[in-house]
């Protein structure tokens, strides 16, 4: 297991490499001259190759990646242009707003997707079937801000049974419990779920169909077991694949959470991400990608742990 | 003349007894079973018209070839089949009754404790993500076999020793896929044994077996029938298996049992010309190569049935009557049976122009059927073996 | 027959199985859409009425984006400050009209042009991109192969949104920097369905024929793989158009698409959203356009799909 593990982070490594090289290659392409716009217009051509030298930029690209993933490593994604701090850890005291919406959506998604894709599996050609199906299509295609948007003028906006946004009351008798917490986070937790709610619902379905067609099904039917405790074991088969697809949404849902956390002002890495996009702070955005990336290979990291943990047959 | 062809069957099965030659003592009494599948629109008459008894102690072998409906036999003694199969007939359990009237929460009283089902892969037999202890467990408390969990344990452990696993306790906590293809078979004997089942029937159980394993799995399979006297079914296309382990043995063709006997019997003397086809396809040492025929042509598809006997269109020495009527199971001296016309035609019967087992021969429109080419241009009645460098029926040879 | 009803009859209903949600792209993670269908059924496929609505959907919103002009009932851009936040069906404006007096309808009319250009460009451009990608990969030797597909995962490794926002960001707001965005997201799926095919009909017995031959490496490729790869791409690009449309409307919600005051659906539910109180019909209008066309779009290209059997991974 040890081993397997130890693996499976050195496979990590290259994708990291590929991860910041991406950000690297984004970070490049910004248009206009970096050091014209640090200067302004009224910079003299001594103070400009002066700039560039510090910047580094006078190096050949690859020397400058380097220097750079150098600097990266130490926690260094350079200073917010708007709020003139450490872009990191601005990013970051937003990312653990983010990382608490999403392992709620992950929750709600895993749980739901898996109910849903149970029954569709289990009782086809009936009602439950056909509306679950219709679900979990539906939710694969429903943007996050679409649903967003309708949930605050159904259920909050109109009805006062939710808050409309936000993370915690400041005022009021449970301001800033962990009840308070919960209550502002169903609307964004389901609406950040939805989309990978249906993938996995469709993902469950596919493979408990295929897993209650397996032989070892009819050699179970023929031990006299119920059917319950047949399903069961179908059931525990698919979790291997399952997982692996779940792990991978969650992943995603780093993406689709900014849109919500727009639509709910959630202060989340996305809300971060929005308002640096209109100020055009780009090492903000840069930071905030940085962080989801890393954290979607940390996902990807302990997803592979589990699928050795549930799949002995991959435990070499 | 098609009447009197009509009559004459009718009587040959009123007078027809049932294969096992007596009800007495067996187990498990299958009376004219049919399996039909249905699916959109299709249907497909599997099983037609089976009747077999299976005797404690002993093992009854179907042989034939894939699609002749013997593992659907098999498969629906036990019922495993979903909507789409209908049954007919009576599948009478000693001390149940008619199986194929039992309610879904009989039947799963009936599969482990009364019948065990032994089938054709080991490794798509087990659940592969738990340990071979826990499945057998789990079938020893559905069951009720032990009274507690430890029991459980200690019978699982001593399963796993009694079909021959040199480490039970190593066994018992492995994964399937830790195990080699003879272990898990020998895994799948101890699930199956576990409930001490009055039947018990095995799917091809050596087929996904190399020949030195399936050698060992049919010895321990002998040893446990004779020890433990199951009565039972093994299913199989392997001639050499039917005559190391059957008791009996009914070959099986195109949903029916066309002859049934005991085993020394039916291989050493077999009656039926498809039972002779199936005995001449295989390599039997000492006997050259040369000398090895494949049955020309296909099985018949169920639904393409022909109108007479289904073998007829493959069948050497197939006449007029052999495809204008089905022929039924008819008694032959030593308590065996068999079902073809050859073997109940008198000369006198009126069934064709001439002596019928001349027909074949005696003009073009007699011979055999026309799909199988290769039969037509080996003579359909030349009885002898083909020779080597015969020009056709050659090429399909193995 | 009781005992019946506990064996899953896998092959009763497969007729009516394969209409209602079984195999839309994934917009994320990889899940190979399963055919059940026993193998070996033989029956005339056609698209089921769920895709054909929604075909019927997705045709109606490609007309209203090209007829614009001749149906939208007002300018977009005309303002009368005075006719805010109007309710449905209120002087003329069926969909009543924004902060700023502009006809929503209107606005939603024209507002098709640019947002559905912004799905469909990038898909088309990932489409020529990742098949030329995957035709490459797939007859190169094994070491391009391994360098083009190790290549195309690093992409795996983030959560695409996050990646066209990045690059959107990066390369500044405007329509043509969110295609570029969008149009590098879509190329490794493609690119993973071209190369998954291309090494398919590699295998096949006709290629052996044309190598024997001597055609050359471009004449293999157009001649005989391009042909036989083309129809599952293409149906698996149509299959993506939804998810582009989606992502695209996002873009344009976060201003990262065209700049105000062009009508752009995405643009729209933002600048709309202020209102969820004050005029809470008319702000979800858009958002809920964009919604009817994500479900269209979807399931016409599921139809597709599922017609041809296409399986592919999308994100």
């Amino acid at each position: 297991m040890i081993r397997f593990l130890l693996r499976r982070l050195g496979l990590a490594i290259p994708t990291l490499l590929g991860v910041s090289l991406v950000i690297f290659v984004t970070i490049r392409i910004v248009p206009g001259d970096p050091v014209a716009s640090l200067l302004g217009p009224t910079g003299s051509p001594e103070a400009r190759a002066e700039l560039t030298t510090k910047l580094g930029l006078d190096k050949p690209i690859p020397v400058q990646y380097v220097t750079w993933l150098g600097r990266v490593a130490q926690g260094d994604l350079g200073r917010s242009i708007a709020k003139q701090t450490d872009a990191l850890a601005y990013v970051w005291e937003a990312f653990r707003n983010t990382i608490t919406l999403s392992l709620f959506a992950a929750v709600v998604a895993i749980v739901g997707g898996i109910a849903l894709g149970v029954i569709a599996a289990t009782r086809r050609g009936k009602v439950a079937s056909a509306i679950s199906s219709g679900l979990s299509l539906f939710a694969v295609s429903a943007p996050q801000y679409s649903v967003g948007l309708i949930f605050i003028v159904y259920l909050a906006a109109g009805r006062g049974w939710f808050p409309t946004g936000g993370m915690r009351n400041t005022t009021g008798a449970d301001a800033g419990t962990t009840l308070d917490l919960i209550r502002h986070l169903w609307l964004p937790g389901i609406s950040a779920a939805l989309v990978p709610l249906g993938i996995i619902a469709r993902m469950v379905r596919s493979s408990m169909l295929d897993a209650l067609a397996a032989d070892f099904v009819e050699a179970l039917r023929a031990r006299g077991l119920p059917e319950w405790k047949i399903r069961w074991h179908a059931f525990h088969n698919t979790l291997p694949s399952v997982l692996t697809i779940a792990g991978l949404q969650v992943g995603y849902l780093l993406g689709g959470v900014i849109f919500v956390e727009v639509v709910f002002s959630w202060p989340g890495l996305g809300l971060v991400v929005f308002q640096s996009i209109s100020q055009r702070d780009l090492p903000v955005i840069q930071a905030g990608v940085l962080v989801s990336a890393l954290a979607f290979v940390v996902i990807n990291l302990i997803v592979d742990t589990l699928h050795g943990l549930l799949d002995p047959r991959i435990r070499r | 003349m098609t009447t009197l062809a009509t009559t004459s069957d009718a009587d040959i099965m009123t007078d027809a007894t049932p294969p096992a030659g007596g009800t007495s003592g067996a187990t498990l009494r299958l009376r004219d079973l049919h399996t039909t599948f249905s699916s959109r629109g299709l249907t497909v008459h599997a099983v037609r018209g089976v009747d077999l008894d299976l005797h404690p102690g002993e093992i009854t072998v179907l042989l034939g070839e894939s699609g002749s409906g013997k593992s659907v036999t098999a498969k629906s003694i036990m019922r495993l089949y979903g909507a789409n199969a209908t049954f007919a007939g009576t599948v009478e359990l000693d001390g149940r009754g008619d199986l194929l009237a039992a309610g879904p929460k009989e039947m799963l009283s009936v599969r482990g404790p009364e019948i065990a089902l032994i089938p054709q892969d080991p490794s798509a037999a087990l659940d592969p993500l738990r340990r071979i202890g826990a499945q057998i467990v789990e079938v020893l408390r559905q069951h009720k076999a032990v009274p507690s969990r430890a029991a459980a344990k200690a019978r699982a452990l001593e399963l796993l020793g009694q079909v021959g696993i040199p480490d039970p306790a190593r066994v018992y906590r492995s994964f399937p896929h830790e195990l080699s293809g003879g272990m898990r078979q020998r895994a799948v004997i101890a699930i199956a044994v576990s409930c001490d089942p009055k039947v018990l029937i095995a799917d091809e159980p050596t087929t996904a077996l190399d020949v030195t394993v399936q050698a060992q799995i049919l010895a321990l399979f002998r040893s446990l029938i004779d020890r433990m006297g199951s009565a039972v079914l093994l299913v199989t296309h392997d001639v050499g298996v039917a005559e190391e382990v059957g008791d009996r043995i009914g070959v099986m063709y195109a949903g029916r049992i066309v002859e049934y006997g005991p085993a020394a019997d039916v291989l050493g003397d077999p009656r039926h010309p498809y039972t002779r086809a199936l005995l001449d396809s295989i390599p039997t040492p000492g006997v050259e190569r040369g000398q090895l025929r494949s049955i020309t042509g296909q099985p018949p598809v169920s639904g393409e049935l022909p109108p007479g006997c289904a073998f007829a269109p493959r069948c050497p020495e197939a006449h007029d009557r052999c495809r204008a009527t089905d022929p039924v199971l008819v008694d032959l001296p030593g308590r065996r049976l068999a079902a073809c016309h050859l073997l109940t035609d008198d000369p006198d019967a009126p069934a064709g122009p001439g002596d019928p087992t001349d027909a074949g021969a005696a003009g073009p429109t007699g011979g055999p059927g026309g799909p199988d080419g290769p039969v037509d241009a080996a003579g359909p009645t030349d009885e002898t073996p083909v020779e080597a460098p015969a020009p056709a029926g050659e090429e399909s040879a193995a | 027959m009781t005992a019946t009803q506990l064996v899953g009859d896998d092959t009763a209903d497969t007729p009516t199985d394969t209409a209602p949600g079984d195999a839309i792209p994934a917009p994320d993670g990889s899940t190979p859409a399963r055919d059940t269908r026993p193998s070996g059924t033989v029956k005339r496929r056609r698209l089921g009425w769920p895709a054909r609505i929604a075909g019927g959907v997705c045709a109606s919103f490609l007309l209203a984006a090209l007829l614009a002009p001749l149906i939208a009932p007002y300018e977009p851009l005309a303002d009368d400050r005075s006719n805010r936040l109007q309710p449905f069906f209120s002087g003329g404006h069926l969909l009543g009209t924004d902060g700023q007096g502009r006809d929503v309808l209107s606005r939603v009319i024209w507002g098709a042009r640019p947002s559905i250009l912004t799905g469909l460009i990038p898909v088309f451009v990932a489409g020529l991109i990742g098949t030329l990608l995957g035709l490459v990969a797939g007859l190169g030797s094994h070491r391009v192969n391994t360098i083009i597909m190790r290549t195309l995962d690093v992409f795996y490794a983030f959560p695409a949104v996050l990646l066209a926002i990045a690059i959107a960001a990066a390369l500044g707001s405007g329509t043509s920097n969110a295609i570029i965005a969008l149009s590098v997201i879509l190329v490794p799926p493609i690119a993973r369905l071209a190369e998954s095919e291309v090494a398919r009909i590699r295998s096949a017995a006709f290629m052996e024929a044309a190598r024997v031959s001597g055609a050359g490496w471009w004449s293999i490729a157009l001649r005989h793989v391009l042909p036989n790869a083309a129809p599952a791409i293409v149906v698996y690009c149509t299959a993506l158009v939804g998810l582009s449309i989606v992502y695209a409307a996002g873009l344009g919600f976060l201003g990262l698409g065209v700049a105000p005051p062009t009508a752009e659906w995405g643009l729209m539910v933002n600048e709309l959203r202020q209102f969820t109180f004050s005029a809470p019909g008319i702000s979800l209008v858009p958002a809920v356009v964009i919604l009817i066309a994500s479900v269209a779009f979807n399931v016409f290209g599921d139809g597709l799909r599922d017609l041809l059997d296409v399986k592919g991974d999308g994100r």
